[in-house]
């Protein structure tokens, strides 16, 4: 069988354009207005030399870059599409590309761009430039950005789309995204082909071309530059025939279209036709490297795939967990947050987000919580909801491929959620129970699993996608039922050949010990074709499992990660290595003295504890003063007294900043043992009063605000955290909705300082009766005066003291 | 590829307010501990582009074959007698950031010595950059790195700046509404190039280089001279001045 024809796409559009006058900086998308000849006789010249697709002057046409550019994005793109349109008239059979590439600014968490505003900049140029043949989303280093543009394309027209993104000589995107998250999430969502452009030659793509090969199965566009840059001329260093040369060896590769970026010319389009001629004619090669056939999830930067047992995280889920449904109530953010990295520093491969609890509207919880997680974790995330609408909330925003979790064998799931998890490239959990409920016996639960499967393939869904959970029963109720389990596990790996969840935790319900039962259960299944146990990561015995599984079963070659985990093993009943050494900090003081004489030895340990910033010991004294102690006894008594004196050494500037922050940090461990306690006992927090704290409008910059809220935490008080870039009219909300009388405002730039007295001004509009605290690195007293603060806050421990004053304690 | 050297903590602990005194065991420990998750997630690139400065009177400079116009009586000060101007920017790349939002959830004190030592570490590229460019153009003397932001340099020139370089394409460099650049460990700068006419100045100027070089070997600080100070925003707080 022959190749058959490959297109051709065109060269450097922006470079040429330079050549003809236009500026460095200048705007180029203008000349399609300004200038349309020259437009137009750079696609003749690619035309002329063999293109069959050229790509419009609209690289940066969205309503952010043209902003300054006098024209809307309407006229630009329509102007660029009628310039390649009218050149493309002469040669029958070439098509116009509508090229969109990267918006100019980056998408939240790392830029200020929202996710939704990106999709609406992509959707205003897909909508004008709908009389192209096709849409070419291109140069993305952002696979956020990309799935925006990718989704807005979709939604938006039917034209087919191929997406090319930049990646670096490591394999990765500036933003780190690797070719594996790539193909994953872009096959997912529907585009019809997808590959590279730009930022280095064809060379250094030639490995990435034949790594994306392997992964996909869509088609690949290649549009490298002419080699690489010099960094003062910026001419590149490849000839149009080495460029052909080295392009033509991976044709066989599934490329459908191939161009050339930055640094080429019709020459280099011409040598490359020439390649693509040939290639047509001569026989498919039949020795190319086979397709990944197992299927996998990623976030932005980490791909995992389903060719091996792998852990998924399961304590971020307010069942049975009365602290984490406080968190959720009161949009505790960081408690959340703090589970996921506990989990994932234990070895977590995927985690569970479940949001449900009545009383939290789950949509915009799920939202709010897969946002900040993907912010912080670069482990994939497995959605856990049975509710349409959250489900698909939480895939529209995720960076990257999702497992959902879940479906099951009722009418309603299948025909609502199945959908949702094709239209976004999902990956999928099949619960085997129906509308009869969960079968006992493992044929039928493998029947439901068999028709989960089929359906899913009915739409679309690759059964390599699907997860078949056979649903773990407690030990203590269904006892003869847990066989079953087993067995049906065993049926779906054997026969189905899909991947297989478990809850593995739930088998020991009501029975003491659970954590022996737990493992036990969790290697029976994992030797009947468990590959993705739900579990507590935190649990050094299921991890252990878990590692050891890996192990024999020759799946962690040459034991290098067992190995890696184990090395500083120390049998349980052997003594512990002490601690580390106590710093130079000097701690016998006389306030420990007077706690010693109050409260006890344990109590003054507390307190040296914290002053030498060992986390450990204190959270370990915290506990046992809880089980006997009062808690608030030990806040007042200890905690305060502990903070004062490392406040005063750094007031003194005899400790600094590192120090005081490991203080805090000590104090904020025992903090959360404190609430757990309180939580689980009933009683009520006792908090000093709220403050509002907020990183002013046009300011990203958060750390100082982190540091102040921090130390403010550990003086009891309730700080209502907005974030950074905040609206003044947000700071305004909170405090009224908060009656907070104290508002805190941080700025880091003299540019943003504005902001801060616009917000200023606002909550005095508003009749507020709030006092205003700002701090910030350009700040001065008398800039603060002037702007028409209540307080400057120096440093942190200066902000505290203002909030003693402010709330008279 | 840009390459990073180990992190100089001394500089580090100057941001941190230690002044002249050291960090203790336990600090310098807490460093080393996050100098390893820093180095991985650290991915430097710059990039610059040197310009003809066709015009530098009262408070505006032309650069030949480009679209971006400095402003201010600062910038007009700094380039003056120069012939040439650079523009340059860098960066160490987005995992920076992803590690800073993480660590500020899981450990705060790990968090202040990570941004710390990424400050340090901006400015062990853009030092570097500096003694390249130095040995790339023997006759000609920089100024000062001057950013936009310093003085009354206007810090609305970054878009245009970053514009002018693609330092998006090539570094992934952007900026904010409020043109804060992205990822926030980045650093955008004007250096002027003058040329060094007779011998004397140049030998004068060899001189003052290996003196510079001494300070920046004990304390690889960039070039902190008074005229830095006199633009610059931090100047009220600044622990340099201390040194």
């Amino acid at each position: 069988m022959k190749n058959g024809t490959i297109k051709i796409l065109d060269g450097a559009m922006g470079t040429r354009l330079q050549a003809m006058g236009l500026p460095l900086g200048g705007i180029p998308e203008v000349w399609n207005i300004a200038e349309p000849e020259k437009v137009t006789s750079v696609h003749e010249s690619y035309l002329a030399a063999g293109s069959d697709i050229v790509y419009t002057n609209t690289f940066g046409a969205n309503s952010y870059k043209m902003s300054a550019s006098g024209y809307t994005v309407q006229e630009l793109i329509s102007a660029g599409v009628a310039n390649a349109r009218r050149a493309c008239a002469k040669y029958p059979g070439s098509q116009v590309a509508l090229d969109i590439g990267p918006i100019g600014k980056m998408l939240s968490p790392l830029g200020d761009l929202a996710f939704e505003d990106a999709y609406e900049l992509f959707r205003e140029q897909v909508l004008a430039g709908k009389d192209a043949d096709l849409i070419v989303i291109e140069t993305m280093t952002d696979l956020y950005e990309a799935k925006a543009a990718l989704l807005a394309a979709k939604e938006n027209s039917d034209k087919p789309v191929y997406v090319t993104m930049s990646f670096e000589a490591n394999g990765r995107t500036f933003t780190g995204t690797s070719i594996e998250c790539m193909a994953l999430t872009l096959s997912g969502l529907g585009a019809d082909a997808i590959g590279f452009n730009c930022s280095l030659g064809p060379e250094e793509l030639t490995p990435m071309v034949k790594t994306l090969y392997e992964l996909t199965k869509l088609p690949i566009v290649l549009k490298p530059n002419a080699g690489l840059p010099d960094p003062v001329t910026n001419t590149y260093n490849v000839s149009p025939e080495e460029f052909a040369d080295c392009i033509g060896e991976l044709l066989p590769y599934g490329i459908v279209a191939t161009g050339g970026c930055c640094g080429t010319t019709p020459e280099y389009i011409a040598a490359l036709k020439r390649k693509a001629v040939a290639f047509a004619e001569e026989e498919k090669r039949t020795d190319l490297p086979a397709k990944r056939e197992v299927s996998g999830i990623c976030s932005s930067t980490e791909a995992v795939w389903f060719s091996e047992p792998r852990v998924i995280g399961e304590r971020i889920n307010p069942t049975g967990k009365k602290r984490f449904k406080e968190a959720l109530l009161n949009g505790d953010m960081d408690y959340i947050l703090s589970q996921a990295i506990s989990q994932v520093d234990a070895g977590a491969d995927i985690l569970d987000v479940n949001v449900g609890l009545p009383g939290v509207n789950e949509k915009e919880m799920m939202v709010r919580v897969v946002k900040e997680l993907q912010a912080i974790v670069s482990v994939p995330l497995q959605i856990d909801s049975n509710i349409p609408e959250v489900v698909e909330a939480a895939l529209r925003i995720y960076n990257g491929r999702a497992l959902v979790n879940s479906v099951n064998g009722e009418e309603k799931s299948l025909s609502s959620i199945l959908p949702i998890v094709k239209k976004y490239g999902a990956a999928v959990v099949g619960l085997t129970l129906d509308e009869g409920g969960i079968p006992n016996e493992a044929e039928g639960r493998f029947a439901i699993a068999e028709r989960i499967v089929n359906r899913a393939e009915a739409i679309g869904i690759p059964r390599s996608d699907v997860q078949i959970d056979c649903l773990t029963l407690a030990a203590s109720a269904e006892q003869a039922v847990v066989a079953e389990t087993l067995k049906a596990l065993k049926m779906v790996h054997d026969r189905l050949h899909t991947g297989a969840v478990l809850g593995v935790s739930n088998i020991s319900f009501g029975l003491p010990n659970r954590e022996l039962v737990n493992t036990t259960f969790l290697t029976m299944a994992l030797q009947n074709g468990l590959t993705l146990p739900i579990m507590n990561p935190n649990s050094d015995s299921m991890m252990g499992a878990i590692r050891a599984y890996r192990l024999l079963m020759n799946i962690d070659k040459h034991a290098m990660a067992y190995t890696e985990a184990y090395k500083d093993f120390v049998p349980a009943k052997a003594e512990a290595k002490p601690g580390a050494a106590t710093p130079a900090a000097s701690v016998a003081d006389e306030t420990e003295a007077k706690i010693r004489e109050t409260l006890g030895e344990k109590a003054a340990e507390l307190y040296a504890a914290i002053l030498t910033g060992r986390a450990e010991r204190g959270e370990l004294l915290a506990d046992e003063w809880l089980k006997e102690g009062d808690p608030m006894a030990m806040v007042n008594g200890v905690l305060i007294p502990a903070l004062d004196t490392v406040g005063a050494g750094f007031e003194k500037g005899r400790i600094f900043l590192p120090q005081l922050m490991l203080s805090a940090s000590v104090v904020q461990g025992v903090f959360v043992r404190v609430k757990e306690f309180m939580a689980s006992s009933g009683q009520e927090q006792v908090s000093k009063g709220t403050i509002v704290l907020a990183t002013v409008k046009g300011d990203i910059h958060d750390i100082g605000k982190n540091i102040v809220k921090m130390l403010l935490e550990n003086y009891g008080f309730t700080v209502k955290d907005l974030g950074r870039d905040v609206d003044p009219q947000v700071v305004v909300q909170a405090a009224k909705e908060t009656g907070a009388p104290l508002v805190g405002l941080s700025a880091l730039m003299t540019t943003t300082l504005g902001s801060m007295e616009e917000t200023i001004r606002a909550l005095k509009e508003a009749g507020l009766n709030c006092k205003t605290v700002v701090g910030g690195a350009v700040l001065t007293p008398e800039y603060a005066e002037r702007i028409g603060a209540d307080y400057y806050g120096s440093d942190a421990k200066a902000t505290v003291d203002i909030a003693k004053e402010v709330f008279h304690c | 590829m840009v390459k990073l050297r180990p992190i100089n903590k001394k500089e580090a602990a100057l941001y941190l307010g230690y002044g002249k005194n050291e960090p203790d065991q336990v600090i310098l420990n807490l460093m080393d501990e996050c100098e390893g998750p820093l180095m991985e997630a650290c991915h430097p690139s710059f990039c610059y582009g040197i310009f003809d400065i066709e015009l530098c009177s009262e408070e505006r400079v032309v650069l030949s074959e480009c679209d971006l116009e400095l402003t201010g009586k600062d910038i007009v000060k700094l380039l003056t007698g120069c012939g040439k101007a650079v523009l340059f920017a860098a960066t160490l790349g987005a995992g920076v950031d992803t590690l800073m939002r993480r660590l500020q959830v899981g450990s705060m004190p790990k968090a202040i010595l990570t941004d710390a030592m990424a400050g340090a570490a901006i400015e062990q590229i853009c030092n570097d950059f500096q003694e390249e460019l130095a040995v790339q153009f023997p006759d000609l003397k920089q100024t000062m790195r001057y950013s936009p932001g310093y003085g009354d340099l206007p810090l609305s020139i970054q878009r245009k700046l970053l514009e002018t370089l693609s330092a998006g394409k090539r570094i992934g460099l952007s900026v904010t509404e409020g043109n804060m650049l992205t990822p926030l460990k980045s650093v955008t700068a004007v250096i002027g190039l003058r040329d060094i006419k007779n011998e004397e100045e140049r030998s004068r100027i060899r001189d003052m280089a290996l003196q510079d070089a001494t300070l920046n070997a004990e304390l690889s600080v960039g070039d902190c001279s008074k005229e830095a100070c006199a633009g610059c925003a931090f100047a009220a707080k600044c622990h340099r001045k201390e040194n």
